[in-house]
């Protein structure tokens, strides 16, 4: 079925409906994006995660029109990637960590003017950008000096100014912190946060480190296997999608195990009891309930679990409950 | 606007190359062994007289410059271009709203034509020092203009030949291929009107001779003013062609990615 406009919504950024891509291998065709759709307001932070070999990357080439699917539609900016890239390309600034867009040689400023003519910005448009993204990014003392000799951080915030010199609407990151130091990665979480909420950027992040995640995303789809298993936000993520709750308990003396269906133990000293709860086989009352009955408690907390242990498992079992 | 989306990515590889000083510096050593030791060879061989009706003084110049016109290339660009293709990197180029073909033209053009800047001066020494002055006055003015064409023919041809690898992946058979052929039909080693009658016929028919034998033999002062044309018209036919295959190129990417 054809792509139907909704003409009383504001267009999304990004819309895809049933996108399907195959490839030719050795051993016949391999799917690599199964009926995936996703739809992206303008303006939302997005992570865009999954294991290796989910169909990321694929369905971020089908959404940026570098590759065409076998079967599915989409729109980004209202435009169909495939058939309108270089219009696309335009209108989008993508930022790969492990591919730079500046020449070592030469300085950031210089790798900019190289940049601003492609996508045929005028010289004064290109003098205000770059003073604005200096200010913007902290970087402008770091634009007159050779990209080869600046450190990796440095060089990431020039890199994040160059796919922002064109005002891209939308912008795709693909391991945006990989390598980066702790300040470094803080920072450049901050920078994307603040352009979104400065500037409208919508930004659809992929990414393994889960602080990316959590410090930059509003909202999370997780794909697996070529077709989106979740798509919702961090606390939904935590909260509904796995039953599971860490219980942790300060013990004022020494304490029997609870035995309790659905309850494992992941550590027991004579001062602290921790927990793991799966809610859909007992209750977090009845386990508060059974400990306060048979412990001496100083303290006690119900947390959620760390999210990468929440992506693990559902990348462990290929979906959610 | 428009001429800008090509002057603004060779104006930036021109001013990459300069910055790495120590490639210009080994360019420049190899151009100057290469022309000399060739020259001297060229000056024996035409102790006696004339060899094809070019003299010791003309053979300077005219090696002197085809060198500079072979020199001023990448040499390994088909082969890098086919890295590039299977790497990724030219499906990363596809990012942008510009042809790849047309960025990668003007960004390889602007690179050679900056290192032919550098490489002249070199070899107007070597052959000032050698032999003394061009044989001919409009000789040598036209010869820079056909310089410039033979570089460009030479980096249009060769984003044709390379365009094979969105196709073919390994491109080395064909640069190593190419290469020879530069050498031996494009009069880089020697003036076409050396070889055998229907070998030179051959070779002058083949767009290598615009790319070190035409401005060669003009700088050697046999001017022929209607070759700078024959230049001008393989250009357009490779930067046709080297845009064709890499606009159909990049749809091949599209249906089969890297």
């Amino acid at each position: 079925m054809g792509w139907v406009p909704d003409h009383t919504a504001p267009a999304p950024a990004i819309e895809a409906t049933g996108l399907v891509k195959r490839f030719h291998a050795r051993g016949g065709e391999v799917e690599a994006v199964s009926r995936l759709s996703v739809t992206v307001p303008a303006g939302e932070r997005v992570a865009y995660i999954g294991p290796n070999g989910a169909g990321k990357s694929t369905s971020i080439k089908i959404l940026t029109g570098i590759l065409r699917p076998t079967a599915g539609d989409a729109r980004v900016l209202g435009l169909v990637p495939w058939r309108d890239r270089r219009r696309l390309a335009a209108r989008i600034g993508t930022l790969f960590g492990q591919r730079s867009a500046l020449w070592p040689e030469l300085t950031a400023r210089q790798s900019f003017r190289m940049l601003a003519g492609v996508y045929g910005l005028d010289r004064r448009r290109e003098d205000r950008r770059v003073a604005e993204l200096g200010e913007l990014l902290g970087a402008a003392d770091l634009f007159d000096d050779p990209v080869r000799g600046l450190s990796l951080g440095q060089r990431m915030r020039c890199e994040l100014a160059a796919c922002l010199l064109h005002e891209p609407e939308i912008l795709f990151l693909d391991e945006p912190t990989i390598g980066l130091d702790l300040l470094a990665k803080t920072r450049l979480r901050e920078l994307l946060v603040h352009l979104n909420e400065t500037c409208g950027t919508t930004v659809f992040l992929t990414s393994h480190d889960v602080a990316d995640i959590e410090h930059v995303a509003q909202r999370v789809v997780v794909i697996n296997a070529g077709r989106v298993i979740f798509d919702g936000d961090l606390t939904a993520l935590r909260r509904d999608l796995l039953a599971v709750k860490r219980v942790e308990v300060g013990l004022e003396s020494p304490a029997v195990v609870p035995d309790l269906p659905g309850v494992t133990v992941e550590e027991h000293t004579d001062t602290l009891l921790r927990l793991e709860v799966d809610t859909a086989r007992t209750t977090i009352r009845a386990v508060l309930d059974h400990v306060l009955d048979r412990c001496a408690v100083g303290d006690i907390s119900v947390l959620d679990p760390p999210l990468d242990q929440v992506i693990a498992q559902i990348y462990t079992r290929g979906g959610v409950r | 606007m428009r001429g800008r989306r090509l002057t603004a990515p060779a104006g930036a590889a021109s001013r990459r190359l300069l910055a790495d000083v120590a490639g210009l510096v080994s360019v420049s050593a190899f151009y100057v062994v290469v022309s000399v030791v060739l020259a001297g060879l060229w000056r024996a061989a035409t102790a006696h007289g004339p060899v094809a009706g070019y003299t010791g003084r003309e053979l300077t110049w005219y090696i002197v410059t085809a060198e500079a016109a072979t020199c001023a290339i990448n040499p390994r660009l088909i082969e890098e271009i086919g890295d590039d293709v299977v790497s990724g990197a030219v499906t990363v180029e596809m990012l942008r709203p510009a042809a790849v073909g047309g960025v990668r033209l003007a960004v390889e053009t602007g690179r050679a034509l900056t290192r032919l800047a550098v490489l002249l001066p070199v070899g107007a020494v070597i052959g000032w020092t050698a032999v003394g002055p061009p044989p001919d006055a409009t000789g040598a003015l036209l010869a820079v203009p056909a310089l410039a064409l033979a570089v460009a023919v030479n980096v249009a041809m060769q984003h044709a030949v390379a365009g094979i690898s969105f196709w073919l992946r390994d491109t080395r058979a064909a640069w190593f291929l190419y290469q020879k052929l530069v050498f031996i039909l494009g009069g880089m080693l020697l003036p076409l009107e050396v070889l055998p009658d229907v070998l030179r016929h051959v070779a002058s028919a083949l767009p290598f001779a615009a790319m070190a034998y035409v401005p060669a033999r003009t700088a050697a002062g046999h001017v022929a003013p209607g070759l700078l044309l024959v230049q001008a018209g393989w250009l357009v036919v490779f930067v046709v062609a080297a845009l064709a295959v890499f606009g159909a190129g990049e749809r091949r990417l599209q249906e089969v990615g890297t």
